[in-house]
């Protein structure tokens, strides 16, 4: 363990030192740099170290290794990187930024959450470059009407600013807070009424993200509110708050529920290590002598099993590991156990079966949603 | 808030008689209201009638949660092992395959694993679990142990099973003779036990039919 | 159901297809699945409230909650406190909530219509009431009063039973009322009064927990009254030994001590063998015999042919199995003998709970703690439904029709004079007769669906056809419906209050939980409103249930079934009251309890027949011995028909499925009947697990799915009777009746089986659930 905390450190140093490189770099040696943000960048900075870290740990846990790598594997997987490329396109699309899934568990929450992340994105996009002085704005010398982007100390573009460009750009962060604050409106109402949520849900998990959001949000728009409106009144105060929360947003990046954000996209990974097993070999019952999943996932779970430390071998008989007893028959094996110790109790007796493999087990129900849940539960264990 | 500690789960299958009110009502709890959480098979429904009510056992250490690499299975302090938080399960199939009971069920247009977490928007204020409350066998039943060893003498709770050369322990208790010899249920040993009834044939053609 | 679903304005007319293929108008009505969606599917809406009531569904009557939020259940939330159910309930239970608000629902009175292709036109409930009371006034004018016939159901409240019954004799004065109980209880009530002049289960459940054994005949528990599987299992925590009486291994019998897989039809020859075993051993409780009963030696003569061997050969039970139960049995300190259409739906059926009830009497395990008999009610109101009136010899308090003196006091209440009450008509399968030959031209029928659940439906369908007018008041467009002039909007269980009396005897409140919809009304308003329209509405302006429970508790004064002492705050206050439950009790008689009457014939117990001489309800306080010979059934296997059909329930549907079947959750469960086959028989006709198999009567035939099952005798298959149309199991079964409770024999008639050519017609056309 201690080998894994010293590399992810040390991959954390060198990611935040990178990034700090490139913003001494983008910002032409700090020219561009502006000092009132330089809280902003050290908590991004800090948080970038925190991510590595934290993703570098969780990926040296043994399933997580695996799939980590077994994802890539499948993704390069000889004669099927063209389709896998395209595939990966796709998925992004709809599942990535158009929160299929989410949409699926329900509208009203993917609604919520594309409001939300679309709203973190496109503030991210706006402050992110400002804040390492990677992008700045300066007025066009003698076109007092027109406004010039810098861009890594490169003059990109310049445009009027009364364009509908400027518009936006000015205005981003005010539009990215209104998207955020519906969204947290609409998930905090969730979690206000419904029994679900309610049962389940914690603080620091799931209300603190969203205070955290709100805040910036919030903060954020008084800001605009102030120079926009009252003259700049509370300036000085309200930015020291947005300050505050923005960096506490940061700092809690690594920790809470923000870093299902960077273990997402484990998702995309996961799918071609499907699909890929979908056209290897199959993992035979060995009580049933049905199909179930891939042989190499069994193989990929016994070896994850034994990393962590479970022994399911068995000794006897040819099934060698619990890992290639298929879950139907898993659940019979289990009750068929308990039911055995009241023989001689009760009545009844085993019927015995001529076959040499036992019947697999089949759903008492088979409508979806009261047997298996999906395709996946039905195919894969009940074909 | 956590499940109260004196309140446990019951199971012995060998009561059920498959009326699936464990799926219908499962179907009305709220964490998960429409889908169904418990396993219901038929062992081998040509030879006898034979179902599996299966919930999840909440083991100590569950397989489950440390075969996911998106880290979202979450055992809480009340040990029950709660079903895989939304935002992180990427809907691997791990726990699945994985789980010695074969209790979790993946619902794949939602990318999501979803399982029994002993309806813990009822337990955690009280209430029993819908499966437990309404099963008119009382195949699953919940309550206290004291209620358990007057209700049934004959019975005694265990919470070990062996799996191979693993052991399992679990927040979940099944009913054994109360004089079994062993403090375990060992399921592998019972890989290959067929399906028990009694066999209508035997006594069908009385003996002078037969002859 | 809206207009849009006429949209096929160009196809042939409905009437032109088979039955149960009317396909226009399954399109307009359904049935149809609904599930749980909007409201009821969203965690986070709160219920304005939670009614405390009971379900719908069997006659155990659970008690649960009932979730309402704006005129919806959403849901149910299980009642703990209730001791019965004690929050178990079975899967009908539990999704019960979406027979509410369900697309199919009735919400306008409807009149027969052939120019549409649905079959049907809205008619405003005003008119159609008008129309109904036209039709039953020139009938009854032109063909005079019997003409007119009334088939009421024993799923309603008791209130509404009363109430029909009281229609029927003193509204319409009509001797042609029967009820569906006629296919459900009958049986047993006959033989219960015969052995112990009452007909109610003898003991609460809570005396099956400390029994030693418990024998369980014709009865799968586990499916048709599933919580009473807990009690049954309760006791075997305990030690007691379970012993199953079925040609089928039932879920209870798959773990029973002794499993008797007797032969359809040949349950008293069973129970003969037994007590013959019982006396040869002298395991019989001599002194109970001599003080409290009569008849004994008559029955230990006729029982003495049945040896063993004999026993064993004509039932197909195994001798030595045989021997083992009845030495159990008959070794018992404590017992409890339950049984249900298993042994009852007969042509014989009275003879077969006579035959358990002898060996009940013999070891003298009657009338104490532990020690008990009962039959399961099936119906929802099984046991209420049959008491007070709605049955065709039958006035309230368990009276008698033909008896003088019952008809005084009933006529008096009724404020009648007694010569005008008509005398008994006849059961509910011969009024279908009577229909077919025109001798009665005009029929009400509510709650009850005998186009699926009679035998020999094609001549119940023939019966319907040859009426002159027909209405029929239900919530959802049944089978039966369809055949209707008029169909009236009636009312859902739970969009009314009143009582219902569950296996047990004992009377509970069902709770209004949601109004009516549209223009469908209380079921006893719409009773009252033809009343009045025919101008005869004497006794008929109740304001509400209670004021008609009120009559029927003085109506039952004195009777059998005496409720004089009950009342709905008494039922409430005490989770059910038991009856007999009289408001006042004969000098040195102490009250009944609260509970009322848990328990019958307690050594000592008062009734009013014996009037202290015994504890029995009869004149010498002693219960009958009833001799019972062996008949066997009425069509028995041949070479043509060489094998056995018999016919049951699933767990998930209730009855004719006019309910059950809309509701989506439990038509997933168990979707279409099955042909259940022994795979010996399968192997021998070439059929594997899920062919389409033909299976022909003499009377029509039937095709469906096999299941090939090794849980059943091979010389018998099962099917299911919950569809209809092409699905039902009713094409092919008998109507030949018991003589004494003129029950249809259900559970025995003679098939032949093949494999089917191809998939009926019905297959593509229609839904599992149509
Ligand atoms: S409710 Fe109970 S008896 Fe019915 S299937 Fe479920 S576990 Fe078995
Ligand atoms: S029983 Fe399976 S799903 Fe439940 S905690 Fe254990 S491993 Fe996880
Ligand atoms: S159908 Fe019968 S057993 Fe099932 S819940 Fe209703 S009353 Fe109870």
């Amino acid at each position: 363990m201690n080998r894994d905390v010293r590399r992810s450190a040390t991959r954390g140093l060198v990611a935040s030192s990178t990034l700090g490189a490139l913003i001494v770099a983008g910002s032409r040696n700090l020219d561009h740099f502006d000092a009132a943000l330089v809280a902003y960048t050290f908590s991004i900075l800090f948080a970038t170290f925190g991510l590595t870290y934290r993703y570098s740990m969780w990926l040296s846990r043994p399933p997580t290794a695996l799939y980590w790598r077994r994802g890539w594997q499948a993704f390069f997987r000889r004669g099927l990187l063209i389709r896998h490329a395209g595939q990966l396109l796709s998925r992004i699309g709809l599942d990535v930024l158009g929160n299929r899934f989410i949409v699926r568990r329900g509208q009203l929450r993917g609604l919520t959450h594309l409001l939300i992340m679309w709203g973190c994105i496109i503030a991210v996009a706006i402050t992110f470059p400002l804040v390492f002085g990677w992008l700045h704005f300066s007025p066009v010398p003698g076109d007092l009407t027109r406004y010039e982007a810098v861009v890594f100390g490169f003059r990109a573009f310049r445009f009027p600013h009364d364009s509908t460009l400027a518009f936006f750009l000015f205005h981003g962060l005010v539009w990215a807070s209104f998207l955020v604050i519906a969204g947290v409106m609409l998930a905090m109402r969730r979690r206000m009424r419904e029994g679900g949520a309610a049962a389940l849900q914690r603080f620091a998990e799931d209300f603190m993200p969203l205070v955290l959001l709100f805040a910036v949000s919030v903060t954020g728009l008084m800001l605009t509110a102030s120079y926009t409106w009252m003259k700049g009144y509370g300036f000085t105060f309200i930015s020291i708050l947005h300050a505050v929360t923005v960096i506490g947003t940061f700092l809690w990046l690594p920790f809470g529920k923000f870093f299902h954000v960077f273990q997402r996209p484990a998702q995309l990974g996961v799918g071609f290590y499907k699909d890929v097993g979908r056209l290897e070999e199959k993992a035979h019952c060995r009580r049933c002598g049905h199909a179930f999943t891939s042989r190499m996932h069994v193989l990929d779970l016994i070896e994850v099993e034994r990393k962590l430390g479970y022994r399911y071998e068995i000794a006897a008989g040819e099934v060698e590991h619990y890992q290639w007893i298929c879950p139907p028959c898993r659940r019979a094996s289990f009750v068929m156990a308990q039911g055995l110790l009241w023989r001689g109790h009760r009545g009844g007796s085993s019927l015995p079966c001529a076959e040499a493999l036992l019947p697999m087990p089949t759903f008492a129900n088979r409508g979806l949603g009261e047997g298996p849940l999906d395709s996946e539960d039905a195919e894969n264990f009940h074909p | 808030m956590p499940v109260p500690e004196t309140f446990e789960f019951f199971i012995d299958a060998g009561r059920c008689i498959g009326c699936q009110s464990c799926i219908q009502a499962c179907a009305e709890c709220d964490t998960h209201k429409g889908q169904s959480m418990i396993q219901l098979d038929y062992v081998d429904r040509a030879r006898s009638t034979q179902t599996l009510p299966v919930v999840c056992m909440h083991c100590d250490s569950p397989t489950c949660a440390e075969v996911c690499p998106a880290d979202a299975i979450k055992r809480t302090e009340d040990g029950v092992v709660q079903t895989a938080r939304k935002p992180r399960c990427i809907a691997c199939n791990n726990c699945v395959l994985a789980c010695p009971f074969g209790v979790p069920k993946m619902n794949t247009r939602m990318n999501l694993m979803m399982k029994c977490d002993m309806c813990h928007d009822r337990t955690s204020v009280g209430l029993k679990p819908m499966c437990a409350s309404v099963c008119p066998s009382q195949a699953l039943a919940f309550g206290t142990r004291e209620e358990m060893a007057k209700l049934r003498p004959r019975s005694k709770p265990v919470n070990t099973f062996q799996f191979g050369a693993q052991t399992i322990r679990t927040k979940v208790n099944v009913m054994v003779p109360a004089d079994a010899q062993r403090e375990f249920v060992d399921v592998t040993a019972a890989m290959h036990e067929p399906t028990i009834g009694h066999e209508v044939l035997d006594d069908v053609f009385g003996a002078e039919v037969r002859a | 159901m809206s207009d849009a679903h006429h949209s096929s304005a160009g196809e042939p007319a409905a009437a032109t297809r088979a039955p149960g293929l009317e396909l226009d108008m399954i399109r307009e009505f359904g049935p149809f699945r609904a599930y749980a969606s909007d409201v009821r599917i969203d965690s986070g809406v709160t219920p304005d409230k939670r009614v405390k009531t009971h379900c719908c569904f069997c006659g155990q009557q659970c008690g649960l909650e009932l979730k309402v939020k704006d005129n919806t259940i959403i849901g149910i939330e299980p009642w703990y406190d209730f001791p019965f159910n004690r929050g178990m309930l079975c899967p009908k239970g539990v999704k019960r909530y979406l027979q509410q608000a369900h697309p199919d629902r009735l919400l306008h009175a409807y009149e027969k219509d052939a120019s549409r292709a649905s079959g049907f036109r809205k008619l405003g409930y005003e008119d159609a009431v008008r129309r109904v009371a036209e039709a039953i006034a020139r009938i009854q004018r032109e063909h005079g009063r019997d003409a007119f016939a009334v088939l009421s159901g024993a799923s309603l409240t008791t209130e509404k039973a009363y109430l029909m019954g009281k229609f029927a004799h003193l509204c319409l004065g009509t001797a042609n009322i029967d009820y569906n109980g006629r296919l459900c209880m009958v049986s047993a009530g006959a033989g219960n009064k015969k052995a112990f002049g009452v007909d109610r289960a003898a003991n609460p459940w809570s005396d099956i927990l400390g029994a030693e054994v418990v024998l369980v005949a014709g009865a799968n528990v586990a499916e048709c009254a599933p919580i009473t599987t807990n009690y049954i299992w309760q006791a075997r925590e305990h030690g007691a030994k379970i012993i199953v009486v079925d040609p089928r291994i039932t879920p209870l019998a798959r773990t029973c001590d002794l499993f008797l897989p007797v032969k359809p039809g040949r349950d008293t020859a069973l129970f003969s063998g037994i007590l013959q075993l019982m006396i040869e051993n002298d395991w019989i409780d001599r002194a109970f015999i001599e003080a409290h009963t009569v008849g004994f030696d008559a029955v230990a003569a006729q029982v003495r042919e049945w040896t063993p061997e004999r026993t064993a050969n004509v039932t197909g039970v195994a001798e030595k199995t045989i021997r083992q139960a009845a030495e159990w049995w008959g070794a018992a300190k404590t017992s409890f003998l339950l049984h249900a259409r298993g042994i009852e739906h007969h042509s014989h059926g009275v003879q077969n709970v006579l035959s358990t009830i002898n060996i009940v009497l013999a070891s003298g395990r009657i009338g104490r703690p532990n020690c008990g008999y009962a039959t399961i009610t099936g119906q929802a109101n099984g046991q209420g439904g049959r008491e007070h009136g709605q049955k065709c010899d039958q006035l309230p308090g368990g009276r008698d029709l033909a008896n003088p003196e019952h008809r005084a006091y009933v006529a008096e209440i009724w404020g009648m004079n007694a010569d005008e009450l008509p005398q008994p008509g006849v059961d509910a399968y011969e009024i279908m007769r009577k229909a077919e030959r025109g001798e009665i031209r005009g029929l009400l029928s509510i709650c009850f669906n005998p186009v699926v659940s009679l035998p020999d439906n094609n001549f119940v369908r023939a019966a319907l056809e040859k009426l002159d007018f027909f209405v029929a008041i239900d919530f959802f467009m049944s089978e039966t419906a369809r055949y209707a002039d008029v169909v009236l909007p009636g009312s859902l269980q739970e969009e009314d209050e009143g009582t219902v009396t569950q296996v047990e005897g004992r009377i509970v409140r069902i709770q209004k939980a949601v109004e009516c919809p549209g223009e469908a009304r209380e079921d006893w308003r719409i009773i009252q409103d033809i009343a009045k329209a025919l101008g005869r509405e004497r006794g008929f302006t109740f304001q509400n249930p209670g004021q008609i429970f009120d009559e029927l508790r003085v109506a039952s004064k004195g009777g059998v079934c005496d409720y004089s002492g009950v009342t709905y705050a008494r039922i409430e206050q005490n989770f059910g009251v038991f009856w007999p439950c009289p408001s006042e009790t004969p000098p040195g008689v102490p009250e009944t309890s609260p509970q009322g009457t848990l328990r019958l014939f307690e050594p000592g117990s008062w009734n009013p027949v014996a009037k202290g001489t015994g504890p029995f309800y009869f004149p010498d306080g002693r219960a009958r011995f009833n001799p019972t010979p062996y008949v066997g059934p009425a069509e028995d296997v041949d070479e043509n028909y060489p094998i056995i059909l018999t016919t049951g329930r699933v767990v998930s549907q209730f009855l004719s499925g006019n309910q059950t079947r809309r509701i989506g959750p439990l038509v997933d469960h168990y979707p279409e009947p099955r042909v259940e086959i022994h795979p010996q028989l399968a192997l021998r006709l070439g059929i594997s697990d899920g062919d389409w198999t033909l299976v022909e009567s003499r009377r029509g035939n039937c095709t469906l799915r096999a299941s090939v099952v090794k849980t059943i005798r091979p010389d018998t298959i099962f099917i299911p009777y919950h569809w209809g149309g092409r699905k039902s199991a009713n094409q092919l079964t008998i109507s030949a009746q018991d003589p004494i409770s003129k029950i249809p024999e259900f559970k025995v008639c003679a098939v032949r089986v093949v494999k089917a050519p191809g998939q009926p017609e019905y297959a593509a056309l229609l839904q599992p659930q149509q």
